[in-house]
């Protein structure tokens, strides 16, 4: 079983969004980067699979040297090597272009990914990675088992969930509780510094978009507290504040 | 949101800007380690307190351990804990490679130490065990490391250290605990231990206690204390007769049980010796400084975790007007935070808890050099964190009471309820100034022992050394008023030594130590003012080479900023000290009926 895990860098949660280039470029300084948290349950999905049945899994990164640290993390998660496209990972599809070229290349049984990075929350890569490779591409999956070579699936769906069944190879994007995450054991973290992680330069730098600048949503205000035998006033409220009715 | 219990960016800054973590891989003993395994050992040690700990801070706290029909019943969540500190190697982590660990540097192993702590201290377990495992690779046989030592690193079997007896608490030369010799070598042990921390529990699989007793017909005090490994379980599972005979229920730390053990009742408890006979003193005062490194971290852990808790709740809370907008009622109120009296508080939370913790990442630093260097660098780095190790255990844990103390203010009424958890870290951080040796018995070692021995050069070491600092600010013309008044403060405390050491001459010792204490205290802000300057030359010359924006500025300016509140508000408190230290009024050395208590 080959496994390909697609991971995102990205900030962590906690931090504090800030712009430079008049509004035009996320600020990296003093930010802290981690592994997507839906590309960690990927990977620690890939890890049992590969732990139950065999095989290999690769990590890769769309992203410039600055990931490196997320990589090797994921090196000591379990991966045993790794593939960085060394380029800014500008779009969905420009990722996904380089996510699909690396698989043509190695001819993956299984493409794993999140359902969606939390920078920019897309969600769009594994389906345009599935197009590109002419693979069925499914989201988001809660839970993988694989039977020779026949993947059983649960996604989440409105409202509910969809078993299903479908052929290798596959392109996933994945949730909780697909797996638990996993978190790296001090041999993993001196192993992994020998792992091998290669770095290639991407198949074009071209890029469909271009951003034109960046905007934080308004600050939450105050809450208004509106006693609860006063309705007219919450729906004027609701209506003339919030302007939500 | 949950309340964040530690600054990432301050430990990123402290251990690789300040205290430049990676130039210990230059020894050959660090050398398969790099800045990358410092730091995702680091996030492994914040994943397990992000999810395994700080969510239970609360609960551990109201769900005390119980003892019921022998047995000991501990919160379901240690033994996850313990399961996840295990498989991520971390309680062994700092241990050799042939110990099955990874020879990680103090440095980041007390940082670890730190992270979890601050995330939940109630669940203080893995660090008994690494001490209690330390102790047997560093003086047991290979047969009792290869008995004992994988499953505590594991995490499967608890480790205790064993010293304290009814009669004997800081005085441990009165223990009677006593082992018997047998024939086939091993020992059978009688006698009882009190204040236990861990000793007996149901989240491990076995309790393994390192416990100083006696051997029969030993000579009287300190000469005649060995050290033992004492298991819950023998190897072979059958019952080792320790009894837990009572668990305290104590103020604060209420996921730890605190037992009082009994040893032999049935004349059937096992002892296996460590070392040699008569040296389990020694041992145990070897180990002592990695225990007082993390004592002190433990009460920086725990103030900082409050202090993360009392800035938070100063953003948010809005009270009042500010003080020159008194009268102006119809404008909104203002957060807490913009009070100059709130600021006051919170700036002494920040310099006391971000300068214990310098203070204590130094004394691991050198802890770290003083095993793995050679020669005079090696005697010079353990002759200084000798030296500093008192001021490293008490004034984070003296100064940490202090600073929950202003945290649960910050909060005011509610910071006395449960609503909020610094009631409870103001509990927890009490036993710190007591634990693995009061402030009384470290200010009696550090003018007793460490400012004399080796005819004073370890204070000699340390002045060169706070020297380096001051000269390195004195090119700054805005550090240069604080690189003077540390100048001064130098001098100040070579004074004090001046006027006290005609006492010791005179070989009274009792006077000599009578307010050993107030200089542990004087002592702890001069090394703490160092470990702040140390800080803003870092923070200044980040700032004037790598032209910070936003938070990072923030940051760096933040530095600057609470090193000058350090100086001005807490600096000045040496003067008092020094005064008084220099009286030649003796008021509690009198007769009884002088004192009329």
């Amino acid at each position: 079983m080959k496994i390909l895990v697609c991971v995102t860098s990205v900030p962590d949660t906690t931090t504090k969004i800030t712009f430079t280039d008049n509004n035009t470029k996320f600020n990296k300084a003093g930010v802290q980067f981690i592994t997507g948290p839906y590309d960690d349950y990927a990977l620690a999905r890939a890890v049992e699979l590969k732990e139950k049945l065999g095989g290999t899994v690769t990590v890769l990164n769309v992203g410039e040297a600055d990931t490196e640290p997320v990589i090797r993390k994921c090196l000591a998660i379990g991966a045993d090597d790794a593939i960085r496209v060394n380029a800014d990972p500008t779009d969905a599809f420009f990722v996904a272009e380089q996510i699909a070229a690396i698989a043509k290349e190695n001819k993956y049984d299984l493409i794993l990914m999140g359902r969606e990075s939390i920078d920019y929350n897309g969600g769009q890569v594994h389906g345009i990675v599935g197009e590109l490779l002419g693979m069925p591409s499914i989201s988001p999956v809660m839970q993988l088992d694989i039977d020779g070579d026949t993947a059983r699936i649960v996604r989440e769906i409105e409202g509910g969930k969809e078993s299903l069944e479908a052929k290798l190879p596959l392109v996933l994007g994945c949730q909780e509780p697909i797996a638990e995450w996993k978190i790296p054991n001090m041999r993993g973290i001196m192993t992994a510094r020998t792992k091998p992680l290669k770095v290639v330069e991407p198949t074009s730098k071209d890029t469909l978009t271009n951003v034109s600048g960046y905007e934080l949503p308004a600050p939450r205000g105050n809450v208004k507290m509106i006693p609860a035998d006063q309705v007219e006033t919450l729906i004027q409220l609701l209506r003339t504040e919030a302007k939500v009715i | 949101m949950a309340t964040p219990y530690f600054s990432k960016r301050n430990l990123q800054f402290l251990l690789h800007e300040v205290f430049r973590a990676e130039e210990l891989t230059q020894y050959e003993y660090f050398s398969a380690h790099d800045r990358e395994t410092f730091n995702l050992a680091l996030d492994s040690a914040t994943s397990i307190a992000d999810t395994l700990m700080h969510p239970y801070l609360k609960e551990i706290d109201k769900n005390q351990p119980e003892l019921r029909n022998g047995q000991v019943t501990v919160h379901p969540k240690v033994r996850d804990y313990l399961k996840a500190m295990g498989d991520a190697g971390l309680i062994g982590a700092g241990f050799s490679f042939e110990h099955g660990g990874q020879q990680l540097p103090e440095l980041i192993s007390s940082s670890i130490g730190f992270i979890l702590m601050a995330a939940n201290n109630g669940m203080m377990y893995t660090g008994l065990t690494s001490g209690a495992a330390h102790l047997i690779t560093s003086f047991g046989s290979p047969e009792l490391q290869a008995a004992y030592v994988p499953n505590m690193l594991a995490g499967t079997w608890q480790g205790t250290m064993a010293l304290t007896e009814p009669q004997a608490g800081s005085s441990l030369s009165d223990v009677s605990t006593t082992a018997y010799p047998q024939p086939d070598g091993s020992y059978k042990i009688k006698g009882q231990k009190v204040f236990i921390s861990a000793g007996d529990h149901d989240a491990t699989d076995n309790i393994i206690h390192l416990m100083l007793a006696r051997i029969e017909g030993a000579p009287r005090g300190t000469k005649g204390i060995s050290l033992f490994v004492v298991p819950k379980y023998r190897l072979d599972g059958t019952d080792n007769d320790v009894t837990s005979t009572g668990i305290y229920h104590k103020m604060g730390q209420h996921g730890v049980p605190a037992m009082h053990l009994t040893m032999g009742e049935r004349d059937d408890c096992i002892g296996y010796l460590v070392g040699e006979p008569h040296h389990g003193l020694p041992y145990m005062f070897q180990m002592m400084n990695e225990a007082r490194i993390g004592v002190g971290m433990t009460a920086a852990a725990i103030a900082t975790a409050a202090y993360h808790a009392a800035l938070q709740y100063a953003r948010e809370r809005p009270q009042s007007r500010r003080l020159n907008e008194k009268s102006q009622l119809d404008s909104p109120q203002t957060p807490i935070i913009n009070h100059p009296d709130v600021r006051r508080m919170l700036l002494f939370q920040k310099a006391v808890t971000e300068g214990s913790l310098s203070l204590l990442l130094e004394a691991a630093r050198l802890y770290d050099i003083s095993q793995v260097a050679e020669g005079d660098e090696k005697e010079n780095a353990f002759l200084l964190l000798d030296l500093l190790m008192p001021m490293a255990k008490s004034y984070p844990s003296e100064m940490g009471v202090q600073s929950v103390s202003q945290s649960v203010q910050t909060f005011g009424g509610y910071g006395y309820t449960e609503d909020f958890p610094v009631e409870q870290l103001y509990r927890d951080i009490r036993i710190t100034p007591i634990y693995e040796g009061t402030t009384g018995i470290q200010a009696q070692d550090l003018l007793g022992r460490k400012m004399t021995m080796k005819g004073g050069k370890a204070p000699q070491l340390l002045f060169a050394e706070i020297s380096k600092t001051i000269a390195e600010a004195g090119t700054f013309d805005d550090l240069k008023p604080y690189a003077d008044q540390l100048t001064a403060e130098l001098k100040r405390t070579q004074d004090v030594m001046m006027a006290l050491m005609p006492h010791a001459q005179q070989g009274n010792i009792e006077r000599y130590l009578s307010d050993a204490t107030l200089f542990l205290d004087l002592m702890g802000i001069v090394v703490v003012a160092w470990q702040w300057l140390k800080q803003a030359v870092v923070a200044k010359q980040a700032l004037l080479t790598q032209n910070p924006q936003g938070d990072e500025l923030a940051f760096y300016e933040g530095k600057i900023h609470t090193m000058k509140f350090f100086f001005h508000y807490e600096v000045p408190k040496t003067l008092g000290l020094a005064v008084r230290l220099k009286d030649t009024e003796v008021l509690t050395i009198v007769s009884e009926k002088e004192l009329a208590l």
